[in-house]
Protein backbone atom coordinates (compact mmCIF):
# COMPACT_ATOMS: atom_id res chain seq x y z
CA UNK A 1 0.00 0.00 0.00
CA UNK A 2 3.09 2.52 1.04
CA UNK A 3 4.57 2.05 -2.59
CA UNK A 4 1.02 3.09 -4.36
CA UNK A 5 0.86 6.26 -1.84
CA UNK A 6 4.16 7.53 -2.45
CA UNK A 7 3.58 7.37 -6.30
CA UNK A 8 0.49 9.68 -5.56
CA UNK A 9 2.22 11.99 -3.73
CA UNK A 10 4.93 12.61 -5.96
CA UNK A 11 2.34 13.22 -8.48
CA UNK A 12 -0.15 14.96 -6.55
CA UNK A 13 2.05 16.67 -3.99
CA UNK A 14 1.62 18.22 -0.61
CA UNK A 15 -2.30 18.44 -0.07
CA UNK A 16 -2.33 14.25 -0.71
CA UNK A 17 0.41 13.88 1.90
CA UNK A 18 -1.93 15.71 4.17
CA UNK A 19 -4.80 13.88 3.26
CA UNK A 20 -2.60 10.74 4.29
CA UNK A 21 -1.55 11.90 7.30
CA UNK A 22 -5.37 13.05 7.67
CA UNK A 23 -6.34 9.45 7.18
CA UNK A 24 -3.13 8.13 9.80
CA UNK A 25 -4.68 10.01 12.46
CA UNK A 26 -7.95 8.41 12.13
CA UNK A 27 -6.08 4.71 12.35
CA UNK A 28 -6.05 4.12 8.76
CA UNK A 29 -2.95 1.54 8.00
CA UNK A 30 -1.55 4.15 5.60
CA UNK A 31 2.19 4.26 6.84
CA UNK A 32 2.16 7.79 8.00
CA UNK A 33 5.57 7.54 9.45
CA UNK A 34 6.86 6.26 6.37
CA UNK A 35 5.23 8.52 4.24
CA UNK A 36 6.74 11.52 6.34
CA UNK A 37 10.80 10.30 6.04
CA UNK A 38 9.62 9.64 2.08
CA UNK A 39 8.35 13.65 1.58
CA UNK A 40 11.12 14.61 3.78
CA UNK A 41 13.17 13.01 1.00
CA UNK A 42 11.65 14.22 -1.66
CA UNK A 43 11.54 17.60 -0.23
CA UNK A 44 15.88 17.68 -0.47
CA UNK A 45 15.28 16.36 -4.04
CA UNK A 46 12.79 19.45 -5.34
CA UNK A 47 9.70 17.66 -5.99
CA UNK A 48 7.79 19.05 -2.75
CA UNK A 49 7.95 22.39 -1.43
CA UNK A 50 8.95 21.67 2.50
CA UNK A 51 7.83 24.50 4.33
CA UNK A 52 4.07 23.78 2.70
CA UNK A 53 4.49 19.89 2.81
CA UNK A 54 5.15 20.32 6.47
CA UNK A 55 3.10 22.74 7.25
CA UNK A 56 -0.39 20.94 5.45
CA UNK A 57 1.33 17.79 6.82
CA UNK A 58 0.82 19.07 10.52
CA UNK A 59 -2.71 20.02 9.46
CA UNK A 60 -3.97 16.86 8.04
CA UNK A 61 -2.59 15.17 11.08
CA UNK A 62 -4.01 17.86 13.56
CA UNK A 63 -7.40 17.81 12.12
CA UNK A 64 -7.19 14.11 12.22
CA UNK A 65 -6.13 13.53 16.15
CA UNK A 66 -8.88 15.98 16.62
CA UNK A 67 -11.38 14.15 15.37
CA UNK A 68 -10.36 10.70 17.28
CA UNK A 69 -10.22 12.74 20.12
CA UNK A 70 -14.31 13.87 19.60
CA UNK A 71 -14.36 10.23 18.62
CA UNK A 72 -13.55 9.45 22.26
CA UNK A 73 -15.44 12.38 23.86
CA UNK A 74 -18.77 11.47 22.36
CA UNK A 75 -18.28 7.77 23.31
CA UNK A 76 -17.60 8.25 26.53
CA UNK A 77 -21.01 7.60 28.08
CA UNK A 78 -21.15 4.28 26.43
CA UNK A 79 -17.85 3.65 27.35
CA UNK A 80 -18.48 4.75 31.20
CA UNK A 81 -21.81 2.50 31.34
CA UNK A 82 -20.26 -0.48 30.18
CA UNK A 83 -16.27 -0.42 32.33
CA UNK A 84 -17.86 2.86 34.66
CA UNK A 85 -18.23 0.74 37.64
CA UNK A 86 -14.52 -1.08 37.47
CA UNK A 87 -12.20 -0.13 39.50
CA UNK A 88 -9.24 -1.27 36.57
CA UNK A 89 -11.40 1.56 34.59
CA UNK A 90 -11.14 4.15 36.79
CA UNK A 91 -7.83 3.61 37.93
CA UNK A 92 -6.36 3.44 34.17
CA UNK A 93 -8.54 6.86 33.88
CA UNK A 94 -7.01 8.61 36.61
CA UNK A 95 -3.53 7.31 35.95
CA UNK A 96 -4.04 8.55 32.33
CA UNK A 97 -4.89 12.16 33.48
CA UNK A 98 -1.58 12.15 35.47
CA UNK A 99 0.20 11.32 32.50
CA UNK A 100 -1.66 13.03 29.81
CA UNK A 101 0.63 15.52 28.54
CA UNK A 102 3.68 13.00 28.29
CA UNK A 103 1.91 10.14 26.80
CA UNK A 104 -0.05 12.48 24.10
CA UNK A 105 3.47 14.16 23.11
CA UNK A 106 5.31 11.00 23.24
CA UNK A 107 2.60 9.08 21.27
CA UNK A 108 2.81 11.26 18.28
CA UNK A 109 6.34 10.64 17.12
CA UNK A 110 7.91 7.78 19.68
CA UNK A 111 5.36 4.97 19.88
CA UNK A 112 2.89 6.09 17.29
CA UNK A 113 1.33 2.34 17.12
CA UNK A 114 -0.51 3.67 20.16
CA UNK A 115 -1.56 7.40 18.93
CA UNK A 116 -4.78 6.36 17.92
CA UNK A 117 -5.95 4.66 21.45
CA UNK A 118 -4.19 7.36 22.99
CA UNK A 119 -6.28 9.99 20.99
CA UNK A 120 -9.94 7.97 22.23
CA UNK A 121 -8.84 7.54 26.25
CA UNK A 122 -8.40 11.65 26.00
CA UNK A 123 -11.28 12.09 24.27
CA UNK A 124 -12.86 10.06 27.21
CA UNK A 125 -11.16 10.87 30.07
CA UNK A 126 -12.35 14.50 30.90
CA UNK A 127 -8.70 16.23 29.61
CA UNK A 128 -10.05 19.51 27.99
CA UNK A 129 -9.60 19.88 24.22
CA UNK A 130 -7.65 23.02 24.14
CA UNK A 131 -5.08 21.09 26.61
CA UNK A 132 -4.73 17.99 24.40
CA UNK A 133 -4.33 19.98 20.75
CA UNK A 134 -1.82 21.93 22.80
CA UNK A 135 0.62 18.42 23.32
CA UNK A 136 -0.69 17.26 19.96
CA UNK A 137 0.40 19.93 18.03
CA UNK A 138 3.86 19.97 19.92
CA UNK A 139 4.22 16.26 19.44
CA UNK A 140 3.09 15.98 15.85
CA UNK A 141 5.51 18.74 15.25
CA UNK A 142 8.30 16.77 16.49
CA UNK A 143 7.21 14.05 14.30
CA UNK A 144 7.45 16.03 11.18
CA UNK A 145 10.80 17.72 11.92
CA UNK A 146 12.27 14.98 13.23
CA UNK A 147 11.51 11.88 10.82
CA UNK A 148 10.85 14.91 7.91
CA UNK A 149 14.26 16.12 8.58
CA UNK A 150 16.07 12.92 8.37
CA UNK A 151 14.63 12.10 5.50
CA UNK A 152 15.83 15.47 3.77
CA UNK A 153 19.00 14.67 4.76
CA UNK A 154 19.48 11.29 3.74
CA UNK A 155 17.77 12.07 0.67
CA UNK A 156 17.46 9.15 -1.62
CA UNK A 157 18.72 6.83 1.03
CA UNK A 158 15.46 7.40 3.06
CA UNK A 159 14.39 4.09 3.24
CA UNK A 160 17.30 3.15 5.19
CA UNK A 161 15.88 5.64 7.81
CA UNK A 162 12.34 4.52 7.39
CA UNK A 163 13.13 0.90 7.64
CA UNK A 164 15.88 1.43 11.09
CA UNK A 165 13.14 3.66 12.39
CA UNK A 166 10.11 1.59 11.96
CA UNK A 167 11.58 -1.20 14.10
CA UNK A 168 12.68 0.94 16.41
CA UNK A 169 9.02 1.97 16.99
CA UNK A 170 8.16 -1.30 17.41
CA UNK A 171 10.68 -2.22 20.20
CA UNK A 172 9.75 0.90 21.65
CA UNK A 173 6.20 -0.44 21.66
CA UNK A 174 7.32 -4.03 23.49
CA UNK A 175 9.52 -1.94 26.07
CA UNK A 176 6.49 -0.14 26.93
CA UNK A 177 4.19 -3.41 26.80
CA UNK A 178 6.27 -5.25 29.40
CA UNK A 179 7.10 -2.09 31.54
CA UNK A 180 3.40 -2.06 31.32
CA UNK A 181 3.03 -5.57 33.02
CA UNK A 182 5.87 -5.04 35.19
CA UNK A 183 4.49 -1.86 37.20
CA UNK A 184 0.59 -3.21 37.27
CA UNK A 185 1.85 -6.37 38.41
CA UNK A 186 3.97 -4.77 41.33
CA UNK A 187 0.86 -2.08 41.36
CA UNK A 188 -1.58 -5.06 41.85
CA UNK A 189 0.13 -6.86 44.78
CA UNK A 190 0.80 -3.52 46.62
CA UNK A 191 -2.86 -3.31 46.86
CA UNK A 192 -3.35 -6.04 47.36
CA UNK A 193 -0.79 -6.11 50.00
CA UNK A 194 -2.10 -3.54 52.27
CA UNK A 195 -5.80 -4.61 51.38
CA UNK A 196 -4.78 -7.48 53.82
CA UNK A 197 -2.59 -5.17 56.05
CA UNK A 198 -6.02 -3.66 56.80
CA UNK A 199 -8.42 -6.57 57.48
CA UNK A 200 -5.70 -7.51 60.28
CA UNK A 201 -5.26 -4.28 61.92
CA UNK A 202 -8.40 -4.03 64.24
CA UNK A 203 -10.41 -0.74 63.76
CA UNK A 204 -9.73 1.26 67.28
CA UNK B 1 2.44 -12.02 42.03
CA UNK B 2 0.89 -14.84 45.00
CA UNK B 3 -1.59 -11.96 46.05
CA UNK B 4 -2.86 -11.69 42.27
CA UNK B 5 -6.44 -13.42 41.53
CA UNK B 6 -5.79 -16.09 38.94
CA UNK B 7 -7.42 -13.05 36.27
CA UNK B 8 -4.61 -10.83 37.27
CA UNK B 9 -2.22 -12.97 37.42
CA UNK B 10 -2.51 -14.31 33.54
CA UNK B 11 -3.44 -10.71 32.21
CA UNK B 12 0.18 -9.84 34.39
CA UNK B 13 1.96 -12.43 32.78
CA UNK B 14 0.40 -12.22 29.64
CA UNK B 15 1.46 -8.56 28.92
CA UNK B 16 5.18 -9.66 29.90
CA UNK B 17 5.31 -12.69 27.63
CA UNK B 18 4.13 -10.17 24.70
CA UNK B 19 6.62 -6.80 25.73
CA UNK B 20 9.38 -9.70 25.65
CA UNK B 21 7.97 -11.13 22.20
CA UNK B 22 8.16 -7.90 20.60
CA UNK B 23 10.96 -6.63 22.72
CA UNK B 24 13.24 -10.18 20.95
CA UNK B 25 11.58 -9.58 17.17
CA UNK B 26 12.00 -5.53 16.63
CA UNK B 27 15.19 -6.06 19.13
CA UNK B 28 16.71 -8.25 16.27
CA UNK B 29 15.02 -6.18 13.30
CA UNK B 30 16.31 -2.50 14.90
CA UNK B 31 19.93 -4.44 15.09
CA UNK B 32 19.94 -5.44 11.34
CA UNK B 33 18.50 -2.35 10.67
CA UNK B 34 21.31 -0.17 12.49
CA UNK B 35 23.90 -1.86 10.85
CA UNK B 36 22.69 -1.16 7.85
CA UNK B 37 21.93 2.68 8.94
CA UNK B 38 25.52 2.98 10.28
CA UNK B 39 27.83 2.01 7.16
CA UNK B 40 25.69 5.00 5.12
CA UNK B 41 26.37 9.00 5.46
CA UNK B 42 24.10 11.11 4.00
CA UNK B 43 25.17 12.81 0.56
CA UNK B 44 26.89 15.63 0.86
CA UNK B 45 24.66 18.88 1.62
CA UNK B 46 25.59 21.03 -1.55
CA UNK B 47 22.61 20.81 -3.43
CA UNK B 48 24.32 19.97 -6.43
CA UNK B 49 24.42 16.37 -5.55
CA UNK B 50 23.28 13.84 -7.96
CA UNK B 51 22.23 10.24 -7.30
CA UNK B 52 23.99 7.84 -9.36
CA UNK B 53 23.03 4.46 -7.79
CA UNK B 54 20.76 2.85 -9.66
CA UNK B 55 19.93 0.18 -7.02
CA UNK B 56 17.95 2.91 -5.16
CA UNK B 57 15.30 2.99 -8.21
CA UNK B 58 11.94 1.25 -6.69
CA UNK B 59 9.28 0.34 -9.22
CA UNK B 60 6.65 2.72 -7.11
CA UNK B 61 8.69 5.70 -8.75
CA UNK B 62 7.70 7.36 -11.83
CA UNK B 63 9.83 8.06 -15.05
CA UNK B 64 9.61 12.04 -14.07
CA UNK B 65 10.63 11.23 -10.87
CA UNK B 66 13.52 9.09 -12.08
CA UNK B 67 14.56 11.93 -14.53
CA UNK B 68 15.00 14.20 -11.64
CA UNK B 69 16.80 12.50 -9.13
CA UNK B 70 19.29 11.22 -11.81
CA UNK B 71 19.54 14.05 -14.47
CA UNK B 72 18.85 12.09 -17.54
CA UNK B 73 16.05 13.45 -19.45
CA UNK B 74 12.81 11.55 -19.46
CA UNK B 75 12.44 11.37 -22.99
CA UNK B 76 15.45 9.22 -22.76
CA UNK B 77 13.96 7.00 -20.22
CA UNK B 78 10.60 6.83 -22.47
CA UNK B 79 13.02 5.73 -25.23
CA UNK B 80 14.39 3.00 -23.36
CA UNK B 81 10.83 1.75 -22.24
CA UNK B 82 9.83 2.31 -26.06
CA UNK B 83 6.29 3.90 -24.52
CA UNK B 84 5.27 7.41 -25.65
CA UNK B 85 5.88 10.03 -23.16
CA UNK B 86 1.50 10.69 -23.48
CA UNK B 87 -0.19 9.63 -20.32
CA UNK B 88 2.56 7.74 -19.35
CA UNK B 89 4.29 10.14 -16.69
CA UNK B 90 2.37 9.82 -14.03
CA UNK B 91 2.61 5.89 -14.08
CA UNK B 92 4.69 3.97 -11.84
CA UNK B 93 7.26 1.82 -13.29
CA UNK B 94 5.21 -1.15 -11.87
CA UNK B 95 2.51 0.20 -13.47
CA UNK B 96 4.45 0.40 -16.96
CA UNK B 97 5.17 -3.00 -16.51
CA UNK B 98 2.08 -4.46 -16.46
CA UNK B 99 0.68 -2.20 -19.19
CA UNK B 100 3.38 -2.99 -21.56
CA UNK B 101 5.12 -5.86 -20.64
CA UNK B 102 2.72 -8.22 -18.94
CA UNK B 103 4.65 -11.11 -19.81
CA UNK B 104 8.11 -9.92 -18.49
CA UNK B 105 7.82 -9.25 -14.68
CA UNK B 106 10.05 -6.33 -13.32
CA UNK B 107 11.44 -5.74 -17.32
CA UNK B 108 10.46 -1.69 -16.91
CA UNK B 109 12.60 -1.50 -13.83
CA UNK B 110 15.82 -3.03 -15.49
CA UNK B 111 15.25 -1.11 -18.88
CA UNK B 112 15.39 1.78 -16.76
CA UNK B 113 18.39 1.48 -14.55
CA UNK B 114 20.57 0.24 -17.78
CA UNK B 115 19.30 3.83 -19.79
CA UNK B 116 20.25 5.75 -16.65
CA UNK B 117 23.74 3.80 -16.34
CA UNK B 118 24.19 4.24 -19.75
CA UNK B 119 23.32 8.31 -20.10
CA UNK B 120 24.21 9.89 -17.30
CA UNK B 121 26.67 12.70 -17.67
CA UNK B 122 30.06 11.62 -17.94
CA UNK B 123 31.21 13.60 -14.49
CA UNK B 124 28.48 12.16 -12.29
CA UNK B 125 29.58 8.72 -12.71
CA UNK B 126 33.31 9.12 -12.09
CA UNK B 127 34.98 9.19 -9.26
CA UNK B 128 34.07 12.83 -7.76
CA UNK B 129 37.91 12.94 -6.44
CA UNK B 130 39.02 13.11 -10.55
CA UNK B 131 38.83 17.33 -11.86
CA UNK B 132 35.94 17.30 -14.31
CA UNK B 133 36.99 17.89 -17.47
CA UNK B 134 34.93 20.90 -18.85
CA UNK B 135 32.68 20.40 -21.75
CA UNK B 136 33.89 24.09 -24.03
CA UNK B 137 37.89 24.08 -24.34
CA UNK B 138 39.49 26.59 -22.60
CA UNK B 139 41.77 28.92 -24.57
CA UNK B 140 45.59 29.36 -23.37
CA UNK B 141 45.63 32.81 -21.75
CA UNK B 142 42.18 32.25 -20.69
CA UNK B 143 41.17 32.77 -16.96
Amino acid sequence: MSDFLLTQIINYGAPLFAAFLFLGALGVPVGASVLVIAAGAFSQQGILDWVSTAILGLIGAVIGDAISFGIGFYAKDWVDRRLGRSPAWRNARSSFDSHAGLAIYLTRFLITALALPTNLIAGGSGIKFRRFMAYDSLGESTWIILYGGLGYLFGSQWELVSNFISNFGGLILGVVVLGGGVWLGFRRRRNSESESMDEKIPET
Amino acid sequence: MDTLNPKQRNFVVGLIIIGLMIIGFFGLRTARAFRQFHGHRPPPFDGEHVETDVSLIRDWMTVPFISRMYRVPPSILFEALKISEQGNKGKSLKQLNEEYYPQDEGIALEKVKAAISANQPQQIQGNPDTPVVPLTPTLPGSP
